[in-house]
């Protein structure tokens, strides 16, 4: 009895502790959206206010009104899916050649795409931006897609999944006479479809973030992405935090909600990936 | 199909085609044709956008350049200048205590959540994805979100922390504690994916190994200490690895809520880079910055894979 009266307690307090430290997590990104429905009184009031008195839908409609922020929005939809897609067409290509097939340069390229894991964006930051100046892409939609068209994470992720593919399995392929490239998108593939999604989500999630070559790329608002817009927003209006959080409210959202949507999957698919060597 | 690709491939053939049997109509020809086929892109896009760049940041680094002009010739100049440069000097040492005034705080945090989250309990994944939140919302958008948390009047960090009696706290203005602002969010928002590597880790080690433990006796203190964490040194690496790059890395809250500042306590080698590259226009100087930047990386890489092959051999 007292034994189960002890276990109860240990259980009622481990809730209670996650609890708090969800509330303690949470507690930014809830001040962001509980702000951005605050007028600018509220916000500034000496008397912390913790919700706001009415849900204040004005500053979304501002933000819209006062700022290309339809632009912005649409331009990281583009830019983010034209990459996502991009990834998803040739990361799985280098994985399998990079898994199943012997060729010369093989480990030359595997080394080179494992060592970029290890270069910091800022360290090649001028010489890509002066490649992309000669081929005439500075602000241009190819000059923000292109850097980002592949991702040493996403072949050496690819490369994972394709190592998992029975050789049985590509090799009836052959013996049946079907080519190289009909093995790959019939029996390759289909079989590697889960991480393909995890792909798309990982990539979709890193290149909605990026933030410094899209500063340094773009040099008009009209290509601007939204975390550049936010920062431009930032940069005119200092004290406009009820318009800040709103604007970050609308950043924030896509990614927040497709993570909800494919929690499972999506932590599945993290936990999975890293698991592997 | 076929043409396209027999001709991509005499482009780059090895001088002797003797030996590496990629011509002929042998299965093993075909297949080695198709394989480099396959990886034709990746040559290309991590040739022009990480070979290429990498030699070209290291010799822009031996010129004076401001983008406009002719570069001119100047020898090891940036380099001495560099290291003569206080803000240069400053830039590195700051990088430093902020990248490990992160990474420490996460990995004790980070593996303490994995071992919460290795057991089962009610709600285990609502709140799992709970914790993983932050992690999805992007940086600029969390970097927003603290420059307001830090109003020195009505921002929710500086009230929660006047609850505990410190007040008159202006984080951000003041030079002693503007990077401590910025390892508070990166702490907050950089945990949750290194939490999930750990329960990945955790997850790995074979069930059989703590039933044999159980059955001798082991208690639970035993069996982290002798049987976790030696077993999850793998991943405590690349986590170590992984974690400082993304440190060093760092440049968005910084540019958003200091700009480098208070004078410069938050200058970052990534900020000095893009500021003398990309304000300053001095391309020559910002490319030999990178260069140190990168051999600073590189050395902590390789003390760190040492500092394994250490402890694996004792």
């Amino acid at each position: 009895m007292s034994r189960r009266t002890l276990r109860l307690v240990g259980t009622i307090s481990g809730q209670l502790g996650l609890l708090a430290g969800a509330i303690f997590i949470m507690a930014p990104a809830l001040y962001m959206l509980s702000a951005s429905f605050m007028t600018s009184s509220e916000i500034f009031s000496t008397q912390v206010k913790f919700l706001p008195a009415s849900l204040n839908w004005e500053n979304y409609v501002e933000v819209f009104a006062r700022f290309n922020f339809l632009r912005y929005l649409s331009n990281s939809v583009l830019v983010t899916g034209a990459v996502v897609i991009l990834n998803l067409v040739f990361s799985p290509m280098v994985g399998y050649s990079l898994a199943k097939f012997n060729y010369p340069g093989k480990n030359v390229l595997l080394l080179f795409i494992l060592a970029t894991v290890m270069v910091p964006f800022t360290a090649i930051l001028i010489p890509l931006f002066l490649i992309i100046r000669n081929f005439g892409w500075v602000n241009t939609y190819q000059g923000l897609i292109m850097p980002f068209a592949m991702s040493a994470f996403g072949v050496f992720l690819m490369r994972q999944f394709m190592l998992g593919v029975p050789d049985d399995y590509i090799d009836a392929g052959r013996i049946d006479g079907a080519s190289e490239g009909r093995i790959y998108f019939q029996i390759v593939l289909p079989l590697i479809q889960p991480a393909l999604i995890t792909l798309a989500i990982v990539v979709f999630v890193a290149n909605w973030d990026e933030f410094l070559w899209m500063l340094v790329v773009t040099t008009g608002d009209a290509l601007r992405t939204l975390p550049v817009g936010l920062a431009k927003f930032r940069e005119q209006y200092t004290t406009r935090y009820e318009l800040m959080m709103a604007g970050s409210v609308i950043a924030a959202a896509p990614v927040v909600l497709l993570f909800l949507a494919v929690q499972r999957r999506f932590l599945q698919g993290m936990a999975g990936l890293s698991g592997l060597k | 199909m076929t043409a396209n690709f027999a001709s991509r491939q005499a482009t780059n053939q090895p001088k002797q085609p003797r030996n590496n049997g990629l011509f002929g109509n042998t299965l093993e020809a075909r297949k080695k044709r198709f394989g480099l086929l396959f990886a034709v892109p990746a040559f290309l896009f991590f040739g022009a956008f990480y070979v290429y760049p990498l030699f070209q940041t290291f010799y822009v680094s031996f010129f004076s350049w401001g983008l406009l002009d002719e570069p001119s010739f100047l020898g090891i100049t940036n380099y001495t200048r560099l290291f003569a440069d206080k803000e240069f000097l400053n830039a590195i040492w700051v990088s430093f205590f902020y990248a490990f005034g992160v990474v420490i705080p996460i990995w004790g945090v980070a593996l303490g959540l994995a071992l919460i989250f290795n057991q089962a309990f009610a709600g285990r994944q609502a709140y799992l994805t709970t914790y993983y939140i932050p992690a999805v919302i992007s940086l600029t958008v969390w970097s927003l979100i603290w420059l307001l948390m830090y109003n020195p009047t009505f921002g929710l960090f500086t009230v929660v922390i006047r609850w505990f009696g410190i007040t008159g706290v202006r984080i951000l203005d003041d030079p002693a504690t503007a990077m401590l602002g910025m390892i508070i969010l990166s702490i907050w928002k950089g945990t949750p994916v290194y939490m999930l590597i750990f329960i990945a880790g955790l997850r790995a080690i074979p069930g059989d190994y703590y039933e044999a433990a159980q059955i001798d006796g082991a208690r639970a203190w035993q069996r982290l200490l002798f049987i976790t964490l030696p077993l999850l040194r793998p991943v405590f690496l690349y986590v170590m690895v992984i974690s400082i790059i993304e440190a060093f890395k760092v440049f968005t809250p910084m540019y958003l809520l200091t700009n480098g500042g208070p004078g410069s306590a938050t200058r970052v080698l990534s900020m000095f880079i893009f500021q003398n590259g990309f304000q300053y226009l001095k391309m020559g100087y910002a490319s030999a910055a990178s260069v140190i930047f990168l051999l600073i990386l590189l050395l902590l890489a390789v003390f760190q894979f040492r500092l394994l092959r250490f402890q694996q051999s004792d």
